[in-house]
């Protein structure tokens, strides 16, 4: 296999990033997810790194160095995590289940596979089209299909954030599998969280990705989204791979990762540690909450120091 | 001095439940004025306007804060917040008050107890080095007293210096500007590198700013103090480390001031911060002790405080 890949999760405005994205690779076999927390306090927050987590570490016990069946690895891992976000609701009596979307892909012998609750999204973009995109599990989208409303509708309606699926809470995730996909050359798969897609719609990611290497491309695709996100802007993440596997011979792209070499019983994962994505890049960044905040703790504290 | 980029807000603009009287002094992260409140009292209300960032022309009031400067200029909003969440929890005659803290104009601003005197710099400057002993005792003394309530709150000032020290018409100071105060548990952002007047600032300043703590703060005391009887800064702390010009104290004004003080402000001007005084309490015992140099001193911590509270009390 070979590839370029680039992942990064951002806070935008919100108070923490309830975002967790990863990704790992045996040597020929890819998993990448990305999930999007929801739920009181920073609940959140662990039910998309249970879900990370839990993925990647079947991954790492499975992928040695081939998965027997990559859909039957994203069931199981996908109901698995659903299962342990119930327990650690469970177990620390949160009346506000914790709750996350997931979009899982594996790449296997050139052929991709994927899974997802929720609307995070993944695109498969080649030869400057979309070639597929997941359906996302939301009421918007089911009016789109009943041919209520358009896309541009959806994208100021007021319930477009409210979803039917996702993982954790009392419901039984309904999941979403994809075809077996086989890429080509060149293909850019996509996986994002909806503070990234929201703002910048389709058309946007398709043009800034379909060309050029994902190490330059996503970074000031992100950077857009988050301009246009305004000062309410959602956590936006997201992991993108350039495929740059051929039964052609060609050059070797710089930067890209070839996993010809790794040992067979070897995995290599690429997750952020729990609790820092939250300091991770925009701590220097300070929204309009914090300095209210700020200010009511600093009068506070001469309220209490004045005679 | 370069021209004021920023203009100051107009005499008797109507600010929060304030209105400005006339600007009293600039500096490059923002402008104090003179203000008075709803009962007419005089307070100082320091306006967060880095004039690097933030631009603010004759005749308007909102500053122009350009789209790729906002969030340098949020960064040092945060700092200025420092400042103000460091004074707020100190309650000390001899450290700045502040009052309020309020938003306006798309900046912040902080309110401080006004009050009559003037910096100790002016007095230096204005006295040109003539400055008696009893004068700076009394002074440092009681700044001391402000500094170890800085220290108790696990603060370091970090930009002491004599146009930070205000003296009162009756002689008593107050520390001003903690522009630069960090709590020392917080480790510093290496892109926030305040500026420091030099002369004041301790070699740990400079050299290794893991080694900041009292006696950074105490060897500003020193220099300052040094510049009371010199009539201007001592030679920075940075070139003296590479050739130390600074003559002692000791050797400079023998006879004209008791050894006492001016072996003390050596000891707070040492190049190594482990020779400087550790402690302000430890300093301070020593400036006490002056006046009755042949007496015992007591050991006992507990003693010795009451005996500095007493003969405070006593001078007053």
């Amino acid at each position: 296999m070979r590839f370029t890949i680039y992942q990064e999760s951002r806070q935008g405005r919100r108070r923490s990033n309830e975002d967790r994205i990863a990704y790992c690779y045996s040597r020929d076999a890819l998993l990448m997810v990305v999930a999007d927390g929801m739920g009181g306090h920073l609940h959140g927050e662990v039910a998309a790194q249970i879900c990370v987590q839990l993925l990647c570490d079947r991954f790492q016990h499975e992928a040695t160095p081939r998965l027997n069946d990559p859909f039957l690895f994203l069931s199981r891992g996908l109901t698995s995590a659903h299962c342990a976000i119930v327990d650690y609701g469970e177990e620390h009596g949160l009346t506000d289940a914790p709750r996350t979307t997931c979009v899982a892909c594996v790449v296997q012998d050139n052929i991709a596979y994927w899974a997802h609750a929720g609307d995070s999204r993944l695109y498969v973009l080649r030869e400057g089209r979309i070639h597929a995109q997941t359906r996302d599990h939301s009421r918007v989208q089911r009016m789109i299909d009943r041919g209520e409303i358009d896309e541009d509708d959806a994208a100021v309606h007021p319930a477009r954030n409210r979803i039917f699926s996702c993982l954790g809470g009392p419901i039984t995730p309904h999941i979403d599998y994809s075809r077996k996909t086989p890429l080509k050359n060149g293909d850019v798969l996509c996986l994002c969280t909806d503070g990234m897609w929201g703002p910048l719609g389709n058309d946007s990611i398709l043009q800034a990705l379909v060309h050029g290497n994902v190490l330059e491309t996503v970074r000031p695709l992100l950077d857009q989204a988050e301009r246009l996100g305004g000062p309410n802007c959602d956590n936006l993440s997201t992991v993108a791979v350039t495929w740059l596997d051929s039964y052609e011979s060609q050059p070797p792209a710089p930067q890209s990762i070839s996993t010809l070499t790794l040992p067979l019983d070897r995995t290599q994962t690429v997750m952020e540690e729990f609790g820092s994505a939250r300091s991770n890049r925009r701590s220097e960044e300070f929204s309009e909450e914090d300095i209210e905040r700020t200010i009511n703790e600093i009068n506070n504290a001469i309220q209490k120091f004045s005679r | 001095m370069p021209p004021q980029v920023n203009c100051p807000l107009p005499p008797n603009y109507e600010l929060d439940q304030y209105r400005i009287e006339h600007q009293l002094s600039l500096g490059g992260f923002s402008i104090v004025y003179l203000a008075t409140d709803k009962d007419g009292t005089k307070v100082a209300i320091k306006e967060y306007l880095p004039n690097t960032l933030a631009l603010r022309k004759e005749g308007q009031v909102q500053p122009i804060i350009s789209e790729e400067h906002l969030p340098a200029f949020r960064y040092g909003m945060k700092c200025f917040f420092e400042e103000g969440r460091s004074l707020a929890g100190l309650n000390h005659p001899n450290v700045i008050r502040v009052l309020n803290f309020f938003r306006a104009n798309e900046t912040v601003y902080m309110v401080m107890q006004y009050e009559h005197g003037r910096t100790l710099q002016d007095y230096i400057v204005k006295r040109k080095g003539d400055v008696r002993e009893s004068f700076i005792r009394y002074v440092f003394t009681r700044l001391l007293n402000g500094l170890r309530e800085v220290h108790a709150h696990k603060l370091l000032h970090l930009d002491l210096k004599p146009s930070n020290i205000y003296v009162r018409n009756n002689g008593s100071p107050v520390l001003l500007d903690f522009g630069a105060a960090r709590t020392t548990l917080l480790s510093d952002t290496p892109m926030l590198k305040p500026m420091y007047t030099p002369g004041f600032a301790s070699p740990e300043h400079y050299k290794n700013r893991d080694l900041l703590g009292p006696w950074s703060d105490i060897y500003s005391v020193g220099a300052s103090m040094y510049a009371c009887l010199a009539g201007g800064p001592p030679q920075s702390a940075d070139l003296r480390l590479e050739h130390d010009r600074v003559t002692p104290a000791v050797a400079r004004w023998q006879g004209r001031f008791s050894d006492e003080l001016l072996q003390t402000i050596d000891w707070c001007m040492h190049l190594s911060h482990l020779k400087r005084p550790q402690s302000v309490f430890q300093l301070q015992r020593k400036l006490v002790d002056w006046q009755k140099p042949a007496e015992e001193v007591p050991q006992d911590g507990w003693l010795a405080r009451m005996r500095t509270r007493i003969s405070n009390i006593v001078k007053k």
